[in-house]
């Protein structure tokens, strides 16, 4: 059976989107997992959405980098659900953060158009219950507990790499990456 | 001195321009000369990075004019160098590559195709495929391997080298933006340990003794004053191109035989193209699948032979015809009709192909 699982990240420029692509495909590789993934990227240096196309499977090797049709979609700001809307189709899974705008909200697809539509509050419990700068693994988290694919160990360790010197200058803060990641694993649970 | 990059085989998942520069340094390129142009920066990054590491050197020049005669002039001296350019850089490497087609110098170019014409993007295309096989005020004299990945970008750069070498003719590895940023998994190993031996390179300059007098003496020439004199030149050009291209033409092909419709198609698109012809083939579809490797020399017979008899080839490819004109040279004179799939400076995917290959045969 082939278990490929399309997933697109979208976001502004600083929110992450590329880290957590890059952490969790690692992550995937070392799992043993065919994996791949490529940024887009433009001649702007800054200012436009940031996307991420990844693509994982136990066992088919990957075909070509970018898709059409995406089985999972994050999009964590108003221009990112503009962006992502071609990628939609009836077997996706939709996932938005909560903090974006009404007018943002009119352009998501409806119910009925994808296989699920999630609302997370990723900026929410990012900037009142832990800390701005772990939204991202929170995100890791979500797309973790969605792909069902590689085990939070594998990511657990990827972040201990990723953040060795930070964590061992202040342990809480692998508290609260953990915590986090945690979080978002329940948040599409 | 300084031990081998890769002493045993290595897994990593990296970008391809990551690759393409442990490739270069693993078939023991001494120098690589370059100007920067999106996506191919990297590659220069990487080597950089890398060189000092390894007693290898960098020279970066004011464009790519520069660029590809630098690496001219460094193999000239009897070293194993190359560059790397993209787009508009590619343009300008043309003068270097044609000289080095008229003084069959080894000259070794890795071109990430980005979208045209001019500027364009700095994303991805497979508009580059005229340039790299025929761009230059001559006849196209060159080797030009089109990579799908990263075990590609490694195999094939190795490789470029020692035909460039051995044949004596300026060698290209076309990969696309794709590959350069992407990042997949691939096994680095020490050419040795496949059995590839680095093709030894000799100087064409700098030899010991009085010309004309201790030895031959020897001319590097891309100038000539008769028409006569160049006919001949050409001539011999031409018939050195034809003593090697049998052995170097590759190509990678599946379920052919019983298959109504050949998908076609080469780089990276190839990746799609060869998804696609499985899931036709798991739907009970007649559906084979042909991918030119070398596009210069093109896989000419081997093509005219998958696609005898057949209903249909299908032409894909993320430009306007580039490809496909290769592809209708080769096999004038059959009837076989060729469809077209093109889509200049974006990526193709499985899916769709899946699509127009049923609306072909449904």
């Amino acid at each position: 059976m082939n278990d490929l699982k399309r997933i697109m990240l979208a976001g502004e420029g600083g929110q992450g989107v590329q880290s957590v692509a890059m952490i969790l495909s690692e992550a995937s590789y070392k799992a043993g997992k065919q994996v791949m993934y490529i940024p887009n990227f433009g001649v702007e240096q800054r200012g436009g959405v940031s996307v991420a196309f990844m693509q994982i499977s136990s066992k088919d090797p990957i075909g070509s980098p970018k898709f059409d049709d995406a089985d999972i979609i994050v999009a964590l700001s108003d221009r990112a659900v503009s962006r992502v809307k071609m990628f939609v189709n009836p077997g996706t899974i939709y996932v938005y953060d909560s903090a974006i705008s009404d007018e943002a909200r009119k352009e998501l697809p409806a119910k009925d158009e994808v296989a699920e539509l999630v609302e997370i509050s990723a900026h929410e419990i990012a900037n009142t219950e832990l800390h701005v700068r772990v939204f991202n693994v929170i995100i890791m988290g979500a797309v973790l507990g969605l792909t069902d694919m590689v085990p939070e160990e594998d990511i657990k360790a990827a972040l201990e790499k990723k953040f060795a010197k930070k964590f061992e200058a202040d342990p809480s803060l692998r508290d609260m990456n953990y915590t986090a990641l945690r979080k978002g694993m329940e948040l599409v649970k | 001195m300084a031990t081998k990059p890769i002493e045993k085989d290595t897994n990593v998942f990296v970008t391809g321009n990551e690759v393409v520069a442990w490739a270069a340094l693993a078939a023991d390129a001494q120098i690589m000369y370059g100007y920067p142009i999106t996506p191919q920066n990297e590659i220069m990054h990487y080597w950089t990075r890398l060189a000092p590491k390894y007693e290898r050197r960098f020279l970066q020049t004011e464009d790519e004019l520069s660029a590809g005669f630098t690496t001219c002039g460094g193999v000239m001296t009897g070293t194993r160098a190359f560059t790397a350019t993209a787009g508009p850089g590619t343009i300008l490497m043309q003068e270097p590559i044609t000289m080095a087609e008229m003084m069959r110098i080894p000259l070794v170019v890795v071109v990430q195709q980005r979208g045209g014409p001019s500027t364009a993007t700095v994303i991805y295309s497979q508009q580059e495929v005229n340039l790299c096989c025929y761009g230059g005020n001559g006849e196209g004299f060159r080797v030009v391997y089109s990579t799908a990945g990263h075990q590609d970008l490694y195999d094939y750069t190795i490789k470029a080298f020692n035909t460039a070498w051995k044949y004596q003719i300026p060698t290209i590895v076309l990969g696309d933006g794709y590959q350069a940023k992407m990042r997949e998994a691939v096994t680095m190993y020490d050419p040795a340990s496949r059995g590839i031996e680095m093709e030894p390179t000799k100087a064409f300059v700098g030899a010991e003794g009085c010309p004309g007098v201790d030895r031959e003496p020897r001319f590097y020439r891309n100038t000539y004053n008769t028409e006569e004199e160049l006919l001949d030149v050409v001539g011999d050009l031409k018939a050195h191109y034809d003593s090697f291209k049998d052995e170097v033409v590759e190509y990678e092909d599946s379920d052919i035989d019983d298959a109504e419709i050949i998908v076609v198609g080469h780089g990276v698109v190839s990746r799609a193209c060869k998804e696609a012809v499985k899931a036709l083939r798991q739907a009970g579809y007649k559906v084979g699948y042909f991918r030119p490797i070398t596009l210069r020399p093109f896989p000419q017979k081997q093509l005219a032979a998958a696609a005898e008899g057949k209903k249909a080839i299908l032409a894909v490819e993320s430009a306007l015809g580039q490809m496909k004109r290769l592809i209708t040279d080769g096999l004038y004179g059959m009837t076989v009709p060729i469809e077209e799939y093109f889509k200049p400076g974006k990526g193709v995917s499985s899916q769709e192909l899946v699509e127009k290959v049923k609306s072909m045969l449904d």
